[in-house]
């Protein structure tokens, strides 16, 4: 949620008013959830994924307690519309994320919708799922002419300091 | 008319004499340049039919791509030309059948061709020719640097690994230039010089001869003639490879890079002196480049310059070989 001086002085008011009204806000939350958890990467409108976020880690922090826990399984049914998933968020899910203790999900902005309006869009997903990653990989290679060129430098700089230290 | 033509044979014969002592270099230039073409013209009238090789492709993105090109008439440029401007613009050398190829070189055969840039993932190779050209552009600005009176004599280009921070070339100026020391407006001058030469974008036109064609090439340079026969006695199919680059031809070690206009960044850093040797007083210059791909810092490249004014150090094995050819070619002449 973005820090502004609405939210500085938000009242209490902590989540945006969205849908027809509180209800239909969480059945919304529910769906694109699911879908999220279907899916594992899903293309929504930014304020839809902003606040799915925090009730899709929640939900991952619900499912490391383990299928045999009564509270886990009553937010697991809960907030997934379809019940065949419910394996799948305990059994697949919550062991990739054993290791981690927080941000099990990513929040990517892309461009404004162009077919409908131009709302904000954004893509959510889950951390570790198979599709290609969303940022092109970062290519280090020593073996180019300038990071040759700066190894020399080192190498040399090194040389120097250890020259003068005797 | 008598006197005309009488005239003319007293300044043809004056001028062979003058040309013998000191032949001004612009037409040493066009001779080599001369020479150059009809060696070049000869070669490619070896291929009088339009004869189809196969040539498949490998790299990223262009496996399993077989083209039909020209012999003796396609070089991998053209290769390069059927798919995008970037195989044309960022290719610096080729690999044809896991051996070098300058890439303006004729294919001569069937082969697998790869282009090597110098983002590969092991752009070593690409990078140790493009050290070799930047030490080659070096020599042709020293060249062409000083007036028509004063002689330069290029001795070589002294492999250094990129690694040593600066490329090098060795070179005799005139008896009268002994006692000049280079200020920093003289290497400012000759680094634009060799920035206009990038701005030319001039192809290496490699061409592989016979050394009594490299010996016509350079008979005006003694120097030049025991390089190109110690470079024949070595190789083992006694060629030698000639590049040219504008009308400037040059000897070269190894396989040189596409065109000049690859370097973007180009400095000469520093001439230094290194005392008195067989052919006069021998001096260093030495210089850095960069490719136009990897653009460097200013402040990175500040370093790296400061860096390149220091005196490469050559390795002793390469520094003994032009003595002792030195020495034998003394041997020769008494």
């Amino acid at each position: 949620m973005r820090l502004t001086l609405q939210l500085l002085i938000s009242h209490g008011r902590v989540a945006r008013r969205m849908g027809l009204g509180p209800e239909s806000r969480i059945n919304m939350l529910r769906n694109i959830l699911t879908g999220l958890v279907r899916h594992e990467r899903i293309e929504t409108t930014r304020a839809r994924a902003d606040e799915v976020q925090f009730y899709a880690e929640k939900l991952i922090d619900y499912a490391k307690k383990g299928d045999t826990d009564e509270k886990a399984m009553k937010m697991a049914s809960f907030w997934l519309t379809e019940k065949d998933l419910v394996p799948k968020l305990f059994k697949v899910l919550a062991p990739r994320f054993e290791k981690h203790s927080k941000s099990y999900t990513r929040m990517v902005r892309i461009p404004n919708r162009e077919n409908l309006d131009r709302a904000k869009m954004a893509v959510l997903e889950y951390k570790g799922n198979p599709f290609p990653p969303l940022y092109p990989a970062k290519k280090e290679n020593q073996l180019t002419l300038i990071n040759q060129l700066l190894q020399g430098y080192r190498e040399e700089r090194a040389r120097e300091l250890a020259a003068n230290a005797k | 008319m008598a006197t005309r033509s009488a005239c003319h044979v007293f300044r043809r014969r004056f001028s062979a004499t003058a040309a013998a002592l000191h032949p001004p270099p612009t037409e040493v230039r066009g001779h080599r340049s001369a020479v150059f073409s009809r060696e070049q013209a000869r070669q490619r009238a070896l291929y009088p039919r339009v004869e189809k090789i196969e040539v498949s492709m490998q790299g990223p993105g262009l496996d399993g791509t077989l083209l039909i090109m020209n012999r003796g008439m396609s070089t991998p440029l053209s290769c390069a030309r059927h798919f995008t401007e970037y195989h044309v613009t960022s290719s610096a050398l080729a690999l044809v059948d896991g051996e070098l190829w300058p890439l303006n070189q004729p294919l001569t055969h069937s082969c697998t061709l790869s282009l090597l840039t110098f983002k590969d993932s092991d752009p070593t190779l690409a990078n140790q020719a493009y050290w070799r050209s930047c030490a080659a552009l070096l020599g042709q600005v020293l060249k062409t640097a000083f007036k028509d009176d004063y002689s330069v004599e290029l001795i070589g280009t002294p492999e250094v690994p990129v690694t040593s921070g600066a490329f090098c070339c060795d070179v005799v100026l005139d008896p009268q230039l002994d006692s000049w020391t280079p200020s920093e407006e003289s290497l400012r001058s000759l680094t634009k010089a060799a920035q206009q030469l990038i701005q030319q974008d001039l192809a290496w036109e490699p061409l592989e001869v016979a050394p009594s064609v490299a010996l016509e090439v350079f008979s005006h340079s003694r120097c030049k003639q025991e390089e190109v026969e110690r470079k024949a006695s070595q190789s083992p199919k006694a060629t030698v490879t000639l590049y040219r680059c504008g009308d400037h031809v040059l000897l070269s070690g190894g396989p040189l890079v596409a065109r000049t206009g690859l370097c973007s960044q180009y400095e000469v850093t520093a001439v230094h002196s290194l005392g008195q040797g067989p052919w006069g007083h021998h001096r260093r210059a030495q210089g850095l480049s960069l490719p136009l791909q990897l653009p460097a810092h200013h402040t990175v490249w500040r370093k790296l310059r400061q860096r390149a004014q220091k005196l490469v150090e050559v390795l002793e094995a390469e520094k003994v070989t032009p003595s002792s050819s030195s020495s034998s070619s003394d041997s020769t002449k008494q």
